[in-house]
């Protein structure tokens, strides 16, 4: 079999049903219109995805630096927080501390007199 | 859209005056350009798409898509490659749309008597069958080299791809094509 000869005969063009001329034309007359891509080209084919890539890779290098940024903020505020807390911690003891060198020097004087 | 009727005994026009009336609006020029060109973008959607309705439905839409762009057309030869191009781009996207529904192939019930005696119907059926399994674009090229006669330059050029992919699309595809014939007892594998 000469296999390039069967296609030729197999895939002969085809005649469209009697009267296309006249729908295509009423189509048109009816205001139809059909969606015409752009062009592409190899180079746009392959633009469009290196386009996408690249602002996929400056997005989420903004992101990442937001988030570090982030972090370092949530961070300083826990420190602070700790800070706050330590100090609460250190006056609270100040006071306790106070308040029994005051019943000492009560307790003193009651035994002087 | 104009309506000026051309005469019935009128000599058919020069491709290059028909281009031009249908660009200044000449409906007649525009219906003759269709009809000089139907079996070709008809064809190239049938054996794609293997199905009748689909395939009228893609070429009206080609048609329609050149009226809307006349005034890019830069000659006969330039509406011809243009046609070629939208319609295999069309094909295409077609079947990577919802649009696309795959059907049983039916016998050519459409043009009877069309067939030559001498060919065989069923193989014709198998090949047309075959070629629509390939993946689309080897598929689109088959069809390009096999019922346009074009070289792999030209189809290269319609539907933007490297000469080499074009090449090496038909060479895998007649392989995978005899290996299937073989398969069926069609043809025997050296």
């Amino acid at each position: 079999m000469n296999l390039e000869h069967e296609l030729r005969q197999a895939l002969k063009r085809r005649t469209p049903s009697s009267g296309f001329d006249e729908r295509v034309l009423g189509r048109i007359a009816s205001g139809a219109t059909v969606p015409v891509p752009a062009p592409q080209t190899r180079w746009t084919r392959l633009a469009l995805p290196v386009a996408a890539s690249l602002a996929f890779a400056l997005a989420g290098s903004y992101y990442v630096s937001q988030h570090e940024r982030q972090q370092e903020l949530a961070q300083a505020e826990q420190a602070a927080r700790d800070v706050v807390l330590a100090l609460q911690i250190a006056s609270e003891k100040v006071s306790a501390v106070q308040v029994k060198v005051q019943e000492i020097s009560h307790h003193e004087r009651q035994v002087e007199y | 859209m104009q309506t000026a009727a051309a005469p019935a005994n009128a000599p058919r026009a020069l491709a290059d005056d028909l281009v031009a009336q249908a660009r200044a609006g000449s409906e007649a020029a525009f219906a003759e350009i269709v009809r000089e060109h139907q079996s070709m973008v008809f064809g190239l959607a049938y054996h794609f798409l293997q199905s009748w309705s689909q395939a009228e439905e893609l070429a009206q839409e080609v048609f329609v898509a050149l009226y809307q762009n006349l005034a890019r057309i830069e000659s006969p030869r330039h509406l011809v490659f243009w046609l070629r191009r939208v319609t295999s781009n069309r094909c295409i996207d077609w079947v990577r749309s919802p649009r696309y529904r795959r059907e049983v192939p039916m016998n050519d019930a459409h043009e009877p008597g069309a067939m030559p005696r001498w060919r065989d119907p069923m193989l014709d059926a198998l090949l047309r069958r075959l070629v629509a399994e390939l993946p689309p674009q080897p598929r689109m090229v088959v069809t390009l080299r096999f019922q346009e006669d074009l070289d792999l330059a030209e189809i290269a050029a319609i539907i933007d791809l490297p000469l080499n992919t074009v090449k090496s699309h038909l060479r895998r595809s007649l392989d995978a094509l005899r290996r299937k014939l073989a398969q069926r007892g069609h043809i025997h594998e050296s």
